[in-house]
This record gives C-alpha cells, sequence and structure tokens, in this order.
C-alpha cells in the first residue's frame, strides 16, 4: 500500500467497495483521544470528541493515533459533526482528494434514489482522481471481497466480547481489505452477565474495558465502530453501474440503522428484538458527549426499554474516558441488579 | 425585584396548557397588541406580530390542521395547502424571551435530554411535555440546518402520536436531485391537502397564491436590503434578527408580503441617521432574553448593520414549478452542505454592508454553527473583517454571563476603533 493509495473514513455508512474498486486502500481513522485538546484551534470544544480527535492526530502531521499518514479522506454527510470535520479538514488539506458523500435520512424509494446518484457521483470522482476506469465487474468484485471479509469478522469474533471484540473491528476497519489484522479475538464470553452495549463509537480502552472488568459479557457491541459496520451483507446486485449502485444504495440504507437516521422507531425496536433474541439482561447506553443523533436518540430508548422491562445504564464517554475507572462501582451495580 | 420579573411571577408563571386554549386569553392577547401601549419601532412589526397573534391563535384552537416545521421548511408549502405552520425554534426564542425558558428546559433534562443538546429544541421539547404546545397534525423537518430538529421532532411526533417526515435536501443542487425533493414536498403538501379537506384544484390555487406572495415580498425584501447598505440605516441588526421569523413562518401569506412592502416604504421615508458609526455584522442568533449586550454596543456608538440569517438567498419562485422552485429555494441555502458556503454568505454581507467587524455568537450545542466559527473568522479574516467569538446560549439565561460578555466585547470594539 502506498501513500498516494491510502484513502481514510470516519463514518460507517462509507461505501467502501467503491473505494476498493477504485484501487484505493480505506483505513478508518480513529483519531488520537488523547489529544484532543490540539483541536481546539479549528473546532469548537462542544462538538464530538471523534472528531475532534480525528482533527487532532493530523494537527502536527503525524497522525498519531492511526496507521495511515495520507490525508485523502472521504466523509459522509451523516451529521453535523461529520460535516464539520470535512470542512476543517478540506480547509487543512487542500491539495489532497477530500470528498463529501451526501447520505439521506429516508431509507425509502426517494432515499435510495439520491443515494444511488450519490454513488455514481463518487465513482466519477474517483476515476477523475485515480485516471482508472471502473466498470461493473471492479465493483462487483470489491463488494465480494468486501462481504467475504465481513463474514470473516463475524468468523473471528464469535465468542469474544468487550474491549477484545472491539479492537478486532476496528482492526478490521483499519486496514487494508486484503490483509486479516492480527488482533485476536477474546474476552470473557461465557460467565460472564449478559449485556447489550449500544451508542456511537466508543474507546476499546476505555468504558468497554470498565464493563469487562467490571463482569459483563457483551452479547451485542451495536457501536458505529463495533458490529454495526458488520451487521448485514451489502453485496449488490445489478448488471450495469447504475444498477450495482441502487442495490449498493438499498444495502446501505437497510443496515442497522444509526440514530441519525430518519426512522427513529426502528432503532427502538431493533434493539427490543435484539435483546429477546440474544438473551441480554440488560443494555448499556454509552455514547460520545455534543453527538446529536444519540443525545435525542436516548430518552426514546429508555422509555421504550422501560416500557418492554429491560433494564438500562447510561454512560457517558469524552473518548479519551480518562475517567471510567470511577465508573466501576456504577457498572458493578448495574450488573448485581441484574 | 423588576417590572419583568414581577410580571412574570404574578402571571407568566401561572400560565397554564388550558390558558392557550382559551377563547379569551386570545382576545386579551389581541386586544394588548393593538392597544396604543403597544407601539412597536416600526410599522411593519405591527403586522408581523398580528400575523403571528392569530396563526398561533388558530393553531391552539385547532382551525385548521397545525403543521410544526423547523427554520428551512418552506411555509409557502403549508400556507399553500390550507394548514397552519407552527416554527417550534421561534416558539421557544418567544418563551427565552418572556424567561420561562429554565423551566421547561429542566423538564426536558427530567425526560433524558442531555444538557449538551440545543436549548432550543430542549425549551421545546420541555414545553410540549408540560402540554404547552399546539399539537401538531404532522411534523415536517428539512435535514439542514443542524440535526436537531429532525431528531427532536421524531421524538415529539411519538409524543403527539402523529406522523413526522424529514425531507433530505440534496447536496448536489444538480437538476435531477432537486425534483426528487421537489416530488417529497408535492407529497407533503398532498398529505396536508387531505388533512385540510381540499381538494387538489383548490391546492393548486392556494398554492398558485402562496408562490405569488412569496415572490412579491422577495422583491420588497430587496428594497429593503438595499435601503440597509446605505450609512447608517436607521433599522438596528438587533431589531431585524426578529424578522427571522418573518423569514421562516410567513413566506406564502398576505402578511408576510405586507411586512416586508411596509418595512421598504417606511426606511425610504425615514432615510438614513448619518455615519460615523462602527458598522458590525452579528453571525448566529441572539440572547432572545437580554438586552444588555446590543446596550454596551450602542454605548460603544457599535451599530448591527447586517446579521446572518435575515437576508434573501433565493431566487423568485416559479409558478409554473412551484415545487422544484421551492426545492432550489431550499438546496441553495448557505446553510445546506459545507460551512464553506455559509463563509462565502458571510463574506459577501460583509462586503455589501462594509462592515469594520463581526461578532460569531456560539450558541451553546449548536454543532453547525459552533462548528463552523473557526472557518467563518478564517474567511471573513482573509478579507480584513476582525472577527469576535463569544460563547453564550441564546434560550437559556443561566449560562449568559454578561459581565464576562461585555468586557470581551468592549475591548473588541476598543480595537476596531
Amino acid at each position: 500500500m502506498s501513500e498516494e493509495n491510502a484513502v481514510g473514513w470516519f463514518c460507517a455508512y462509507t461505501p467502501l467497495e467503491i473505494l476498493d474498486a477504485a484501487g484505493l486502500t480505506p483505513l478508518r481513522r480513529f483519531g488520537d483521544p488523547a489529544r484532543l485538546e490540539a483541536a481546539d484551534a479549528l473546532l469548537h470544544q462542544a462538538i464530538c470528541p471523534y472528531v475532534r480527535a480525528c482533527l487532532a492526530s493530523v494537527t502536527d502531521g503525524e497522525g498519531a493515533g492511526d496507521a495511515v499518514v495520507s490525508r485523502h479522506a472521504v466523509f459522509v454527510n451523516s451529521c453535523d459533526g461529520m460535516r464539520r470535520l470535512h470542512d476543517a479538514w478540506r480547509a487543512r488539506f487542500p491539495e489532497h482528494f477530500v470528498h463529501l458523500l451526501d447520505l439521506p435520512r429516508n431509507q425509502d424509494r426517494a432515499g435510495e434514489r439520491l443515494l444511488a446518484r450519490e454513488f455514481l457521483r463518487l465513482l466519477a470522482t474517483l476515476e477523475d482522481f485515480t485516471g482508472r476506469t471502473i466498470d461493473a465487474r471492479s465493483l462487483r468484485e470489491a463488494a465480494l471481497r468486501r462481504e467475504e471479509r465481513r463474514l470473516a469478522y463475524l468468523e473471528r469474533a464469535r465468542g469474544s466480547s468487550g474491549a477484545a471484540r472491539l479492537r478486532l473491528a476496528m482492526g478490521f476497519q483499519s486496514t487494508p481489505a486484503d490483509e486479516i489484522p492480527g488482533t485476536e479475538a477474546g474476552g470473557t464470553r461465557g460467565g460472564g452477565v449478559p449485556v447489550l452495549l449500544t451508542g456511537n463509537l466508543l474507546n476499546p480502552e476505555g468504558l468497554v474495558s470498565v464493563l469487562d472488568a467490571a463482569g459483563a459479557e457483551v452479547v451485542c457491541l451495536d457501536l458505529c465502530n463495533g458490529d454495526r459496520a458488520f451487521s448485514s451483507s451489502t453485496l449488490p446486485a445489478g448488471d450495469d453501474l447504475e444498477g450495482l449502485c441502487a442495490s449498493l444504495a438499498r444495502g446501505y440504507l437497510e443496515r442497522r440503522p444509526c440514530a441519525r437516521m430518519a426512522d427513529a422507531r426502528r432503532r427502538a425496536d431493533d434493539l427490543v428484538k435484539e435483546v429477546r433474541g440474544t438473551g441480554a439482561r440488560g443494555v448499556i447506553y454509552a455514547g460520545l458527549k455534543f453527538c446529536d443523533p444519540y443525545l435525542y436518540d436516548f430518552p426514546r430508548v429508555q422509555k421504550r426499554l422501560r416500557e418492554e422491562g429491560i433494564p438500562l445504564l447510561r454512560l457517558e464517554s469524552d473518548y479519551a474516558d480518562g475517567h471510567v475507572g470511577q465508573l466501576l462501582t456504577r457498572v458493578e451495580a448495574f450488573l448485581e441488579m441484574l | 425585584m423588576g417590572l419583568v420579573e414581577d410580571i412574570r411571577d404574578r402571571y407568566l408563571d401561572r400560565l397554564s396548557p388550558a390558558t392557550f386554549r382559551s377563547r379569551l386569553f386570545w382576545r386579551t392577547v389581541d386586544t394588548l397588541a393593538r392597544s396604543p401601549l403597544n407601539r412597536p419601532q416600526w410599522k411593519a412589526d405591527r403586522v408581523s406580530l398580528s400575523y403571528f397573534i392569530r396563526a398561533t391563535r388558530d393553531a391552539y384552537l385547532r382551525r385548521a390542521p397545525v403543521v410544526w416545521s423547523n427554520l428551512l421548511f418552506p411555509s409557502e408549502i403549508i400556507i399553500g395547502s390550507g394548514c397552519i405552520p407552527f416554527y417550534p425554534e421561534m416558539a421557544a426564542a418567544v418563551v427565552a424571551s418572556a424567561g420561562l425558558a429554565p423551566r421547561f428546559i429542566d423538564r426536558a433534562g427530567e425526560e433524558g435530554f442531555s444538557s449538551d443538546a440545543c436549548s432550543y429544541h430542549r425549551c421545546v421539547l420541555g414545553c410540549a411535555l408540560e402540554g404547552f404546545l399546539p399539537e401538531p397534525d404532522l411534523l415536517l423537518a428539512v435535514n439542514y440546518p443542524c440535526d436537531s430538529a429532525p431528531l427532536s421532532f421524531s421524538f415529539a411526533a411519538d409524543l403527539y402520536g402523529v406522523p413526522h417526515r424529514v425531507l433530505d435536501v440534496p447536496l448536489s443542487g444538480e437538476e435531477e436531485d432537486l425534483e426528487i425533493l421537489a416530488e417529497q414536498m408535492e407529497e407533503c403538501a398532498a398529505a396536508m391537502l387531505s388533512l385540510a379537506g381540499m381538494d387538489a384544484g383548490e391546492g393548486r390555487k392556494k398554492m398558485a397564491e402562496a408562490v405569488s406572495f412569496s415572490n412579491l415580498a422577495l422583491r420588497a425584501m430587496r428594497r429593503v436590503e438595499e435601503m440597509r447598505k446605505r450609512d447608517d440605516c436607521t433599522l438596528d441588526g438587533k431589531d431585524a434578527m426578529g424578522g427571522v421569523s418573518v423569514l421562516a413562518g410567513s413566506m406564502g401569506s398576505r402578511e408576510g408580503t405586507e411586512y416586508y412592502r411596509l418595512l421598504a416604504e417606511e426606511l425610504e421615508e425615514r432615510g438614513c441617521a448619518g455615519g460615523g458609526t462602527i458598522r458590525l455584522m452579528w453571525m448566529h442568533l441572539k440572547p432572545w432574553y437580554a438586552q444588555g449586550i446590543f446596550d454596551a454596543l450602542e454605548r460603544h456608538g457599535a451599530r448591527l448593520v447586517c446579521e446572518e440569517y435575515t437576508h434573501a438567498t433565493w431566487e423568485e419562485l416559479d409558478p409554473e414549478r412551484p415545487f422544484l422552485s421551492l426545492a432550489a429555494k431550499v438546496a441553495g441555502h448557505f446553510l445546506v452542505g459545507p460551512a464553506e458556503r455559509r463563509a462565502r454568505h458571510l463574506a459577501r454581507l460583509a462586503r455589501d454592508y462594509r462592515v469594520h467587524g463581526a461578532i460569531h455568537y456560539n450558541h451553546w450545542g449548536c454543532r453547525q454553527s459552533c462548528g463552523g466559527a473557526m472557518l467563518v473568522k478564517a474567511a471573513l479574516q482573509e478579507i480584513g473583517v476582525p472577527v469576535l467569538t463569544i460563547d453564550g446560549d441564546c434560550v437559556d439565561e443561566r449560562e449568559y454571563q454578561e459581565g464576562q460578555l461585555s468586557t470581551r466585547l468592549e475591548a473588541f470594539l476598543e480595537s476596531l476603533r
């Protein structure tokens, strides 16, 4: 992999198969949670810490916290935070390939049409950037490789829980498509108190480790850097690029939804189903500060889980999670109650 | 205790949800608004006040279907479909200016809404939870300018058990994408016509009328803008900022047109007060509950000559293709998409209105505005406009530090002399 071919990505809705088909190496950036203040000159402090960590990691030109130092990046217009990260990135790296992919909130026919057209525009932009033609065959092959990789993750992650599972998921997202990450699965699956962990994006060294230490067995890692990106297939069907992009758009919109999607009821329904299906005895709702989709999602989920009699614990993360040791007692008390 | 606090404690704090649903209350409000005691600064303000009192009364008394919508959703569609538009974000500003926001913000907190979220929406949701807002029949939001409206509307829709729809505004601006948005707008209009019990023919006629009013308002608005560009026009930005509600909530109505027509005429009649002041631009919105910051500006001989949200940003609507042109109106707004667009809009305003400096009010929890503040600041500094960014909260007065704010403001104004 050369630096020129590497392209950073940030949101679980990024169509990696399209980037692969363009001959690029998409690698997810997780930023540098330990140096959030380094982003102060570019973004207000009341912005998502993941976004700030990603910016912080490139403020000194070293790319701390991320393996890749390339500044090429594809952003998804999924939330205010991501849009602002795109703005700051584009302003800082005007000479690099920086693309903002629009993402509808609606999972209906109009949403599919808009997203399919957006995928086609991305293809054209990538052809300009790489000088390489992307045809239906290369996209189909790239999608197949992505599907195999998704299944490989699920296979490797089977039986593992908590921080180890999250590290594995992140490894699968931040290594080249033809490389299986070295991180071994592990964790405490079997023997702990089964819980479902839901939220946006967490640092495996922070809150998730506290759950492990407290004796929780995370049976579902519903996080955007966890299982969500691997939860369902996006393998497209179609004879030409238009057909494949339409199918791909459907696949992405039908995925287990982020709280930013229009049909918020579906997310609460899915969570209840998942709790019933996995035998989780409670839900841990852990989110990064300043993430609006999850700040507004929580009261609805709380209400729904109460109605279903499912215990819930809310935890908050600043991504660096220096304080989380103090949460151990709270988590232990919650698990005892279960 | 001051008069305002006294009135608040005696009367406002005792308001109940039932009060707003009583005809007597609205008759009293209407009488007070029309009385000689209420002397608005501009004739146009009387028109907008009367419009909003009537629309809000009709919404509470359920005289037509009520549709909640957010700042960038075109009111022309709602008015043109026989429904009453209700803008909760503006309701939050009214609640804040009455000094009642903390109570409702705390209520939303009890429901689980984090204090890291926008206080406009926490205030609105607190009001909704307490039964203080007019019940919607439908909630419509576009996915800009921020994430908060589609998300908080979704919660409110569940609370009231009514449908909620978010319209995706495409970034590309390409006609084929705009047509997809226009189709969605047309579907919304059909749903509203059905709620209002109107047929398609009546709907077309009403929509044509709304488009015509909107275009007339736009022409008058441009006259207002030309007047405001002159040296020290007598309309101050702190007052003009209130026009954000007119711009969002009354386009497509006769009164919206009348407001801008009267304002343009009165500005032309009054002329200008003369130059010699520090000309400033205000970015984002103001703290609705406090006047002190603007008094400080006046003391230092500074005026707000323009403000971010109250300028015309679209072309006249095409009566032959109303939905497509409304789609273009929304998609072309500077708050849609990357902050570069916003920075370009603000740089253009700064140049057109020849400002000496600009103030960015960082409303807590506003990711779109605070998030773009650094980029906007850099863009303005590049064209030689110094920028002061101040942290505060437009709705929650408990987050307002007037002393600290005034000190920074004074230092900034000194630097502009």
